[in-house]
């Protein structure tokens, strides 16, 4: 019995794990519903509020309990000055969740809200609150029944339904389904990379799943990486997409840019290399402002005054945002591979998004299906129109594709407020990037870790796209491969 | 031994085996004979065999009833034991010892621990079986366990009474009624009958009722437990034509050798019987297009294949296999029965082709072509229950104290059945004792993975354990699953014997110890990197490290350390099982560590329970039809199981929590709950005087936990 007694004692250390980790997580939200409204309120509960409200506020204490105060609010990162707004500082139990809260009430600007929401997800240990989740930790600590107050329930339903809607917008959104897209292609190695473990050694589960995925992997954390230092996005929206017209001489650039503008902002005639200096008109195209340049026609020029035209051309091309690449439909393979190889000679691959024009389709002998055919295949092209910049033929698809890549290029600005999705965003896809980049130095060490690294990441992603359950890559692992026994 | 045995199944003319019709083990015998058991389990397999030794460790009298004693431990398909994520599970069972990892460490003839290169959180530790020796042991086990009778004899139907008042069911189980129609009496009973509820084996064509071949299905058991309203489904299995080994050429096969040294299944265990050298080996060969071929050209002559009953996705027939991957080898390895035994068993071969089709589909195998078929591969199809109808604890929510386990919920595999044999043996006895039932959350095994699974999202075919269905597989890992549930088993359920108890809580403490040395054992990173000179230690980290984070690089191990700091770490570096845990926990440290919280949020969650008798149907809360619907079939048990339902969105989950929050305010105005038998699942792993201290902590308000509280009576 003394033994039992002196074992149970021993046996209490076994309520604390091994190691010891931090203890609870603080999560941030807009909490005054959403869109434009003269005033936001920023809530944050847990256990690094108090922290959050200090660093944010640049005063080493919070203000009392339950009492408004006036303070200047600091991007800690930058010291740039994000707002005046009032803040208040809940400490628990006494709070809505009643864990330690501290609210923001700011100025309604996506700007500000967004701004100010980065910098709290910046912060060690806080992170944007999943939908529902205030509510969820008010209950654990039995403070729901102050939802018996009918307002708050309302609160609690707009919170949960903006989030909703939000996420419905943004899937029909372009970004949305670029998001879907990574979601897919992640969940996809993440299941060839489990059965690879759940497998391999008695199925035929081959070792070239493990190069495949290290390859998706290191092409899915890039492209994320791209995306989330296009910083330019808000810029290009401001400011314009400068788009260049780029081809061989005489294949009608001036011509196109003249359609686009409907005038005739340039100089056009037969004579090859008409053009010699960049000519710019602005457009607006499905919203989206764009900055279109003429320029002259590619070629080794021996006038000197041409030479120095091409050159001002590269020149562009370099700095271009979008190139609209011409090829006289005429005078080019009708088959995609050649089509291809025309478009590389004249353009070296960069990682600028590209539309290739084949305009003169007027003066195509028959009705041009293989070109109109090679056009609507895309891969390995870039998206291509077929045009005619003397009857007008083809302008609308142009449109279309010009428009597709603005959307793109700019981001999707009817994909919910900016405050609280992009800057939720992305911080999960920052996480997840982070979460890949990790996969790729584990890998070696330990497939386990390596897997537990693309489960964070998918996630992380799931935050934005929705949850992916073991069940659905365990469908992907049986629909893949021959497993079992 | 074995070939007679098999030969007899095959001949269900020959005469049973002669033995004793019941036979009582330990302090009972001579007393019992009256006296009503406490706990009756029904099946004798892997689940009915660990349910029924739990329940006796546990301290209750015990009663096994099996067709056979002799088929008591019988392997019926493959013959080995654990895998990846169902080692796991075998040390997991261990860790509440239970039998089969201790049986198998004194039977095996190949240990293999699967996924060397891949980490020790997904090694899958594995061994060939002796079938013989292992049947022998399980046998001597259980004929030898205090408290525990065993009986031959069938089970026709439950004895049933009025259902307890404040807890769910609409009636109780007392008992049983034999097939000689005598009535035993019981406080609860286990049901564990596999495949035999109206089980019907099938080859090529033919049919017969059976539910492993040569043994009588159940059928008026299945018939009760429709009439009580259960709703049962229809799976599928099947198993490899057995080849003699003699007619096999395995001269141009690939050979698999085992482990050197083997590495044993049980905490209890220092090495397994067998001498590494003497262990046998497995070959690999592979099917050709002529199996395809005649498989093809033969599915008119296959009613297994052909109907649509659902089986496993992943232990599919030969059939399957060459029907969704065709034009390929598919792996067949040659496996050794027993030391002694004559019988190679093909996994991977698993047909219902008649038998004289298997004969030409095993010849047209490379090694094979002048093999022998000594028993024919089989289909088995038969009953399951769909588990959704059963709590955390396994006990049926329809009738009161009826547990369920094993093949029956719709599982496939040993090592599956086992480990709810082990659950439902332990909640039946408490169930018996008036405690509060045993619960393994999500976030402490493999086991409650497996079992939640099950209750939760029920399943519609044959359910295997893999590594990829758990959340937190860094933290739930073969090695330090005695420090994860050993101590539950002792406190808790009382299922886990003194020296193991003793032994786990010394390994606990010598891990706290060494990681606590380790720790504060800090140099600059230019002294590491002298100390240890081949170990690229990188320069950017921050100085001083411990020897805890030295130890994380994978050219490190505790030897490494002890040869470079050999006071104080020598110690540590001799006792080789601590060597190796403490290796791992460094590896894995900040892993787990982010993992905690993650496992802090979902032991909350399933720390809210929801009223068992809910009406979702009925209630006043702003659900859709749709979600009402999947919340009545799929009846979870906590808010952490809701969430795991698909379909349920964070807006529904967040109006069930006001409905039973608020109902359960009215509820409270009308009577005060009584203060005894509380508990909360998600915060049973820690020790009990802690945890009630900490909820107390965290829910400053009128006791709000006592929502959920199921009162035992």
């Amino acid at each position: 019995m003394a033994l039992r007694r002196a074992l149970s004692v021993a046996g209490r250390r076994w309520a604390q794990p091994l190691c010891s980790a931090p203890w609870g997580d603080t999560v941030f939200a807009v909490s005054s519903g959403h869109g434009r409204c003269g005033v936001a309120v920023i809530r944050a509960s847990g256990p690094g509020s108090r922290g959050a409200l200090q660093t944010l506020t640049g005063h080493p204490q919070p203000p009392p309990p339950r009492v408004l105060a006036l303070r200047r609010i600091r991007d800690p990162a930058t010291g740039e000055t994000l707002d005046r707004g009032l803040v208040v500082w809940f400490p628990g139990p006494q709070s809505f969740t009643g864990e330690d809260c501290a609210e923001l009430h700011v100025h309604g600007g996506p700007a500000v809200v967004s701004g100010v929401l980065r910098a709290l997800g910046r912060l060690p240990g806080l992170r944007p609150a999943e939908p529902g989740e205030f509510t969820r930790r008010a209950f654990r600590r039995g403070k729901l029944d102050l939802t018996a107050a009918e307002g708050l329930g309302d609160l609690i339903r707009a919170e949960t339904e903006a989030q909703r809607r939000q996420a419905l917008r943004q899937t029909e959104g372009e970004l949305g389904r670029l998001y879907q897209c990574w979601s897919e292609t992640l969940t996809r190695a993440l299941a060839h990379l489990e059965a690879y473990i759940d497998f391999s050694e008695d199925d035929n589960v081959e070792e070239e799943v493990l190069s495949q995925v290290d390859a998706t992997v290191r092409a899915l954390e890039r492209e994320i990486g791209a995306h989330l230092r296009d910083g330019r996005r808000g810029e290009l929206l401001r400011g314009g997409v400068r788009a260049v017209i780029a081809g061989p001489p005489n294949v009608g650039k001036s011509s196109l840019l003249n359609l686009l503008c409907q005038r005739p902002a340039a100089i056009v005639s037969p004579v090859a290399g008409t053009t010699r200096d960049v000519v710019e008109v602005a457009l607006n195209v499905g919203g989206y402002p764009l900055v279109l340049s003429d320029t002259a026609g590619l070629r080794d020029a021996t006038d000197p005054v041409e030479r120095e035209g091409v050159s001002r051309a590269r020149d562009r091309l370099q700095q271009a945002d979008l190139v609209l690449a011409v090829l006289d439909a005429t005078a080019v393979p009708t088959e995609p591979a050649g089509l291809g190889a025309a478009l590389g000679s004249l353009l070296p691959p960069t990682a600028t998004p590209c539309i290739l024009v084949l305009n003169k389709a007027d003066l195509l002998r028959g009705d041009g299906a293989a070109l109109r055919d090679a056009c609507a295949r895309g891969d390995p092209l870039p998206p291509a129109a077929l045009l005619s910049c003397e009857t007008g033929e083809g302008l609308g698809r142009l449109l279309e594709l010009l428009a597709r890549q603005l959307v793109r290029l700019c981001g999707d600005p009817l994909a919910g407020s900016p405050s609280l999705t992009q800057s939720r965003h992305s911080l999960h896809l920052g996480d997840c990037a982070a979460a890949l980049a990790r996969y790729g130095r584990d890998r070696r060490r330990d497939l386990g870790l390596a897997a537990e690294r693309l489960r964070v990441a998918r996630r992380h992603l799931g935050r934005i796209t929705g949850h992916v359950g073991a069940d659905d890559v365990l469908d992907i692992i049986f629909r893949d491969f021959c497993v079992g026994k | 031994m074995l070939l007679r045995s098999v030969r007899r199944r095959l001949s269900p003319s020959l005469p049973p085996a002669p033995g004793p019709g019941r036979r009582r083990a330990g302090s009972e015998a001579g007393t019992a004979a009256a006296a009503p058991y406490q706990v009756v389990v029904i099946g004798g397999g892997h689940a009915g065999t660990e349910a029924a030794a739990a329940a006796a460790r546990g301290g209750a009298r015990t009663l096994l009833l099996t067709h056979k004693i002799g088929t008591i431990g019988e392997m019926s398909c493959n013959p080995s034991f654990g895998g990846i994520g169902k080692g796991h599970l075998v040390r997991e069972l261990d860790a509440l010892d239970g039998l089969c990892a201790r049986l198998c460490d004194r039977s095996g003839v190949h240990y293999k621990v699967l996924n060397r290169t891949k980490g020790p959180a997904v090694w899958g530790l594995r061994a060939q079986i002796d079938r013989r020796r292992y049947r022998e042991h399980a046998q001597k086990e259980i004929l030898s366990t205090p408290l525990l009778t065993v009986r031959e004899a069938s089970v026709e139907d439950l004895l049933l009474a009025e259902p307890e008042p404040d807890h769910p069911g609409k009636c109780r189980v007392t008992g049983v009624v034999l097939g000689d129609g005598s009535t035993v009496r019981a406080g609860s009973v286990v049901l564990t009958t596999g495949t035999f509820l109206r089980g019907m084996v099938l080859i090529g064509l033919e049919k017969h009722p059976a539910g492993r071949l040569g043994d009588q299905p159940a059928i008026g058991l299945a018939q009760t437990l429709e009439k009580l309203g259960f709703a049962m489904g229809r799976l599928k299995t099947g198993t490899p034509p057995r080849l003699a080994k003699d007619t096999i050429d395995f001269s141009g096969l690939e050979e698999r050798a085992a482990d050197n040294p083997p590495v044993p299944f049980s905490f209890l265990s220092e090495a397994v019987w067998i001498e590494p050298e003497d262990q046998l080996s497995c070959y690999l060969t592979r099917t050709t297009p002529k199996a395809q071929q005649i498989i093809c050209d033969n599915l008119h002559l296959n009613n297994h294949i052909r109907e649509t009953t659902r089986g496993p996705r992943y232990c599919p027939s030969l059939e399957s296999k060459v029907l969704r991957f065709p034009n390929r080898e598919h792996q067949v390895w040659l496996e050794p029965e027993g030391l002694e035994s004559d019988v190679i068993y093909p996994q991977g071969m698993s047909m219902t082709l008649p038998p004289e089709l298997q004969e030409q589909v095993v010849k047209s195998i490379p090694g094979l072509e002048k093999a022998k078929i000594v028993q024919p591969g089989y289909g088995v199809q038969y009953d399951y229950l769909d588990p959704r109808q059963l709590t955390a604890s396994l006990e049926s929510r329809l009738v009161q104290r009826l547990f369920f386990a094993g093949q029956i919920n719709g599982t496939t595999g040993y090592e599956e059945a086992a480990a709810q044999g082990v659950i439902a043996g332990i909640n039946a006895c408490l169930r018996v004792h008036g405690k509060p039932p045993f619960v393994v959350s999500r976030t402490e095994g493999y086991v409650g993975v497996l079992i939640d699974d099950l209750t939760t999202l029920g399943t519609s075919e044959p359910y295997r354990m893999f590594t990829s269905r758990v959340e937190f597989r860094m933290s739930l890992r073969p090695d330090n699953a005695d420090a994860r549930l050993t101590h539950r088993g002792f406190e808790e359920a009382g299922c886990v014997s003194q020296q193991r108890y003793e032994q786990a809580v010394k390994m606990k403490a010598a891990l706290e110890d060494g990681i606590a040395t380790l720790k504060s054992l800090q140099f600059s990173i230019s002294k590491w990197s002298r100390l240890i000179p081949g170990v690229p230690i990188s320069s950017s980290r921050r100085s001083p490290a411990s020897a805890f984070d030295i130890l994380q690089y994978p050219e490190v191990n505790m030897e490494v350390l002890a040869r470079a700091v050999p006071e104080p770490l020598g110690k540590l570096a001799q006792w080789r099982q601590l060597a190796e845990r403490l290796k791992i926990e460094a590896a894995y440290e900040w892993c787990v560590v982010n993992q905690q919280q993650e496992i802090e949020e979902v032991r909350r969650d399933e720390a809210l329970r929801l009223p068992e008798d809910l009406d979702y149907f009925a209630i006043d809360a702003s659900l859709s039809a749709e979600v009402r619907e999947k919340l009545d079939s799929n009846r979870p048990q906590t808010i952490g199981a809701v969430s795991r339902i698909p379909g349920i969105t964070p807006a529904a989950i967040v109006n069930l929590l006001r409905f039973v929050k608020t109902n359960h305010q009215k509820a409270e105005r009308l009577k005060a709950l009584p203060q005894t038998g509380r508990y909360l699942p998600g915060k049973m792993h820690s020790e009990k005087a802690t945890s009630q201290r900490r909820i107390s902590a965290e829910l400053p308000e009128e006791e709000p936990e006592s929502t959920f509280v199921k009162t035992p009576v």
